[in-house]
């Protein structure tokens, strides 16, 4: 094969491709006049934010390769990680994926940072780990496909930027449910929805498949599936919901496009169509969905505890089955979300009870983490104090859900306060809290700094306190007549509403002193971390910090499982090779 | 274990007395609020003692397994116990499925079977239903259609000539066929003291069956986002009256009726005018 | 080490009270009594923007949409009667729910409205309702149960007339009352009823009552 010497000539970093962003969506307002069909702007906004992705991800460096290889011209490769080492690395295309957690990371900050547009993305917020860490547990020395890895961080960014525009527009008015007719309604912050929540199914639909394919092809000898460490299971769980919810998604704002731009009418009642339509594709898609950010979680919780329980997972089977319970019974639930819409009286007790049947796989993980927990010298850190805050908290989480599962309750409930209080114990207090308990956690290991135990000891019962005092008031105040998304309401729940509102700041605070903790611990302690400072038995910790470019000198043998604590003739969970000294191989 | 068994015990025997004390939402202003107040008791009954049962275990291990020394040891290898597992996951079945048998029994008694909604006929079908076919129509039925639009819910009444009012009377004791509709998009039909939450969505007749017992105001809202003034899609001057009173009202709102009633098109239970689409 | 610590927890907790007081200050307080408050409310409806002649809006974003002139926020005492002149030059585009073709809430139960008739004749006269295909806009208080339908200006009308429509009303207790329009007259989005329709500032405002 001739390999010509010519090279491409496209710079692949990300100021080209804000460059090339920027034609790109004046070229699609600008086909959107042409061919549009209706004289509002709808097809020119949607083009042309589809058409900026698009250059975007061509300025980053994506078509590189695939050019390089049509043309056969000289394929320049992505710098090996290897030799690049520096700051930059951050900052372009990478196809290591511990850069790419740290990207995510990174993205992820700034979005909770800029607040409002952190509600869609909040559920990509467990991913910087996944991409770390996964790899690194399972003893793999990269992901499976690490350019679809790279493709699923690097559509972030223009989804996050798409979304914040549509501020400029006025926002979109229906929430993230979108419902139409009124998403038809709508104006043109509408648009930002569809694209932006596109990219997101794109990232899902991408990272779902590379994780399953890292997790079941790339595992290291010996790391069987009952030696996988609880996370790679909830992360596992995940991607299997991500993959297939997310084309659903797609489908239903593909619809939703056509109908604001080619004046289709699969959703509007008086042409033929059906609101009934969205609202069965978007929770079909939605609830498995929510499960995509609990699941993560779960497993952070179970991963965690045993560490600093110093005991066994009590019930690791159990635990993998109510993973998969969990994730099983997402697809079957998807209507309680329209027992008041009007559907079919036959199908409300079958989604009554498969709704109500998710709190068996739901309470078998807390058995699991209260029975590892039983009889253990706890040792108490910070991310230990936040897996009980996530207990407490998604217990309450789960009771509220059954209220809303019943239909006779459901009616009252629906819609109202309550059920808004009943997905922020679930998403903030289970999720956000896990999350901050993988910060503490894992933060170390990436970062190569330890955080302040003090500081992250204030956080957490700041956090803990203001969550509750902010959120539980939200159950009150639904049960006593209030819908969401209302901004006048009964005089009588005026004092209530203020200590929420208060509350919410204070919540707000106990963030900015995550933010402190951050800044303090790198810029102005910098205790650097120890390899394993938790003393953890699992494969991540076993690698040096600053980990290596390519994780592990050896493929590395695993010989034990990674709670096998207290065991009598326990093993090292591996055999390192390089790091133990063994000579094999020469 | 037996003084945390009976400390629980002693807990939830407290937060179950509590739990019967308070008054439940949405009280029993109609014979199907009354339903779902006494289910959201029942609810918080069983959900005492779990709640009272975790949190206690939460807090126990936090407090007494606590690592005492300084240095680092091993907890017990405990690798689960299959006994516990299987009794911890039929207990939790078990609740399910009173729960959710419970659930059934009183949806499927007529009251809450009605006052759920029923599906709409197919998008586009017009005329039909008279209004009475459905289930537990007794003839007495007051038919009441509820038309909902951006951003006001406005009410017809089928057997006063179609009279159209801008706020809902309804007498007492008298069952209640309330035809939920609307002339745009998604809107939600939540009569919170009568417990009444139904979708109105557009081409769509939501049907919805409610019985009064008990005179007085309630407040009528809109339950699902639709716009720039959602928020104040409300209404608390809904009135239980009796038969008496009501009659008078009506007759004062169909006088009122008689100019514009020559233009408003006839009562019918499906209600979807053929509409401006993209006006203007 | 825990002097810098101390540091640190000094500075979050001047944010946080910093934010506890821009809260309470700001975010919390009650809207005050505004001066100017009137009895009369001079207002003009017209089909776009960019048509006004007594109150042009130069600047404003969407000269072509449909819109209430001077302003969409009234201020008005409490417990008073209100009297009310609209000039309203738009055409008609019609009433989504005929129902609204009639009156509700004003004193004496009729408006007077000055208008063309079919001939283009100028005829004026006391109305408690109007066909309902031949409403341009609504001037409506739910929470104040005032609903008016405003006559569209016919096709027979000279151009630039204006229908003159006058009423009053009476104001409950202080607050906030939302008042909008219910001719789905936003052209060319779904019913009518998005851009101008769900925009505050155009088909809708609030009446400040002090």
């Amino acid at each position: 094969m001739v390999v010509s010497e010519r090279r491409l000539a496209i710079p692949n970093n990300p100021i080209a491709g804000i460059l090339l962003a920027i034609p790109g969506y004046f070229a699609g307002v600008w086909l959107g006049t042409l061919f549009g069909l209706t004289d509002d702007q709808n097809t020119g906004v949607i083009l042309g934010y589809l058409l900026a992705t698009v250059a975007f991800l061509a300025g980053v460096g994506f078509l590189n390769y695939p050019l390089e290889r049509l043309f056969g011209w000289q394929v320049i490769p992505i710098t090996d990680p290897a030799e690049n080492r520096g700051i930059g690395r951050f900052f372009r295309l990478s196809l290591d994926h511990k850069v790419i957690g740290i990207q995510y990371m990174v993205t992820i900050l700034l979005m909770l940072l800029f607040g409002g547009i952190g509600a869609m993305l909040i559920r990509t917020s467990l991913r910087p780990f996944g991409n770390y860490l996964v790899p690194l547990m399972i003893g793999a020395r990269r992901m499976a496909f690490p350019r679809l890895e790279a493709l699923s961080f690097w559509v972030v960014p223009p989804a996050a930027i798409i979304l914040a525009a549509a501020t400029f527009w006025g926002g979109f008015p229906t929430g993230w449910t979108g419902y139409p007719p009124l998403s038809e309604q709508a104006g043109q912050g509408m648009n930002s929805y569809i694209v932006g929540f596109a990219l997101i199914a794109v990232a899902l639909v991408t990272s779902g498949v590379n994780m399953l394919a890292t997790i079941i092809g790339l595992r290291a000898p010996g790391m069987t599936w009952t030696r996988l460490p609880m996370f790679v299971w909830g992360i596992f769980t995940t991607s299997i919901l991500g993959l297939l919810a997310a084309p659903v998604l797609a489908a239903a704002l593909i619809m939703l496009a056509m109908d604001r731009t080619v004046n289709t009418t699969f959703f509007v009642a008086s042409n033929g169509g059906s609101n009934y339509l969205w609202e069965n594709l978007f929770w079909f898609f939605g609830h498995p969905e929510v499960y995509i950010f609990i699941l993560p979680a779960f497993g952070i919780i179970m991963e965690i505890v045993p560490h600093f329980a110093r005991k066994p997972l009590w019930g690791y089977r159990t635990g993998v089955v109510g993973l998969f319970g969990v994730a099983l019974l997402s697809w079957f639930v998807w209507q309680h979300h329209l027992f008041v819409s009007g559907i079919a009286p036959v199908l409300r007790p079958f989604y009554m009870l498969s709704t109500e049947l998710i709190s068996i796989p739901t309470g078998i993980i807390f058995l699991v983490t209260l029975g590892t927990l039983w009889r253990a010298r706890v040792w108490f850190t910070v991310p230990m104090l936040f897996c009980l805050g996530f207990l407490f908290n998604f217990l309450i989480g789960g009771i509220s859900g059954v209220y809303l599962s019943d239909v006779p309750t459901d009616v009252t409930l629906h819609g109202s306060y309550f059920s808004m209080a009943h997905f922020h114990y679930t998403i903030m207090g289970g999720e956000i809290f896990a999350l901050m308990a993988a910060a503490y956690y894992w933060l170390p290991k990436m970062t190569g700094k330890m955080l302040s135990p003090m500081l992250g000891r204030i956080h957490f019962w700041w956090m803990f306190i203001a969550f509750n005092s902010t959120f539980f008031p939200l159950f009150i105040v639904g049960l006593l007549n209030m819908p969401r998304r209302v901004s006048s309401y009964n005089p009588a729940l005026v004092g209530l509403n203020r200590w929420v509102t208060i509350s919410a700041y204070f919540l707000f605070g106990s963030m900015v002193l995550f933010a402190a903790n951050l800044i303090y611990s790198w810029f102005f302690v910098a205790r650097p971390a120890l390899a394993n400072p938790w003393h953890a038995r699992s494969l991540e910790w076993q690698v040096p910090t600053p980990v290596p470019a390519r994780n592990f000198d050896r493929v590395p043998v695993i010989v034990a499982g990674p709670y096998d604590y207290g065991l009598p003739n326990a093993r090292p969970v591996a055999d390192l090779g390089g790091i133990v000294g063994v000579t094999g191989g020469g | 274990m037996v003084r945390l068994l009976i400390i629980w015990v002693i807990l939830s025997a407290f937060g179950i007395v509590a739990a019967l004390q308070l008054n439940y939402p949405p009280y029993d202003q109609s014979i199907q609020g009354q339903d779902q107040a006494s289910t959201l008791k029942l609810l918080t009954v069983l959900a005492t003692p779990v709640f009272i049962g975790v949190v206690m275990m939460i807090l126990y291990a936090a407090i007494y397994f606590r690592r005492t020394v300084p240095e680092l040891v091993d907890g017990p290898p405990m690798l689960g116990n299959t006994p516990v597992q299987i009794a911890w996951v039929a207990i939790s079945a078990i609740l399910v499925l009173f729960l959710a048998v419970v659930g059934i029994a009183t949806l499927s008694s007529e009251n809450v079977a009605q006052a759920v909604g029923q599906p709409g006929r197919a998008i586009g079908q017009s005329g039909g239903q008279t209004g009475s076919g459905t289930a537990g129509g007794s003839g007495s039925e007051l038919h009441v259609q509820v038309i909902a639009q951006q951003w006001y819910f406005t009410y017809r009444y089928g057997d006063y000539g179609g009279v159209e009012t801008t706020h809902l009377y309804l007498p007492l004791d008298r069952p209640v066929e309330l035809h939920v509709t609307s002339l745009d998009i998604i809107h939600s039909f939540w009569a919170y003291e009568l417990g009444v939450k139904a979708d109105a969505n557009p081409g769509v007749d939501n049907i919805f069956h409610v019985t009064p017992q008990k005179t007085g105001s309630f407040q009528v809202r809109c339950a699902e986002l639709c716009g720039l003034w959602h928020g104040h899609m409300a209404d608390s001057s809904g009135q239980v009256v009796s038969q008496s009173d009501f009659d008078t009202w009506i007759a004062g709102q169909q006088a009122d009726f008689n100019t514009i009633g020559k233009v408003v098109p006839s009562y019918a239970p499906y209600y979807f005018p053929e509409p401006k689409l993209k006006a203007g | 080490m825990l002097r810098r610590v101390s540091l640190v927890a000094a500075g979050v907790v001047i944010v946080v009270i910093a934010i506890v007081a821009f809260v309470g200050l700001f975010m919390l307080r009650q809207p005050g009594p505004l001066a100017g408050t009137t009895t009369k409310l001079h207002l003009e409806t017209v089909a776009a923007l960019s048509d006004a002649v007594e109150w042009p809006r130069p600047n404003d974003p969407h000269p072509d949409w449909v819109g209430y002139l001077p302003t969409t926020t009234w201020h008005v005492p409490a417990n008073s009667t209100i009297q009310v002149q609209i000039d309203q030059e738009d055409g008609a585009s019609g009433l989504r729910n005929p129902f609204w073709g009639k009156v509700f809430g004003i004193e004496g139960g009729t408006m007077h409205v000055k208008y063309f008739d079919d001939k283009g004749n100028p005829q004026e006269g006391d109305m408690d309702s109007i066909d309902p295909t031949m409403a341009a806009h609504t001037f409506a208080i739910p929470d104040l149960g005032v609903f008016v339908p405003l006559l569209g200006v016919g096709d027979t009308a000279p151009p630039g007339t204006q229908n003159i429509i006058t009423f009053s009303f009476k104001t409950k207790g202080p607050g906030i009352y939302r008042w909008q329009c219910f001719v789905p007259c936003a052209a060319g989005t779904l019913f009518g009823n998005g851009g101008p329709m769900s925009t505050i500032g155009y088909m809708g405002g609030e009446l400040i009552v002090t």
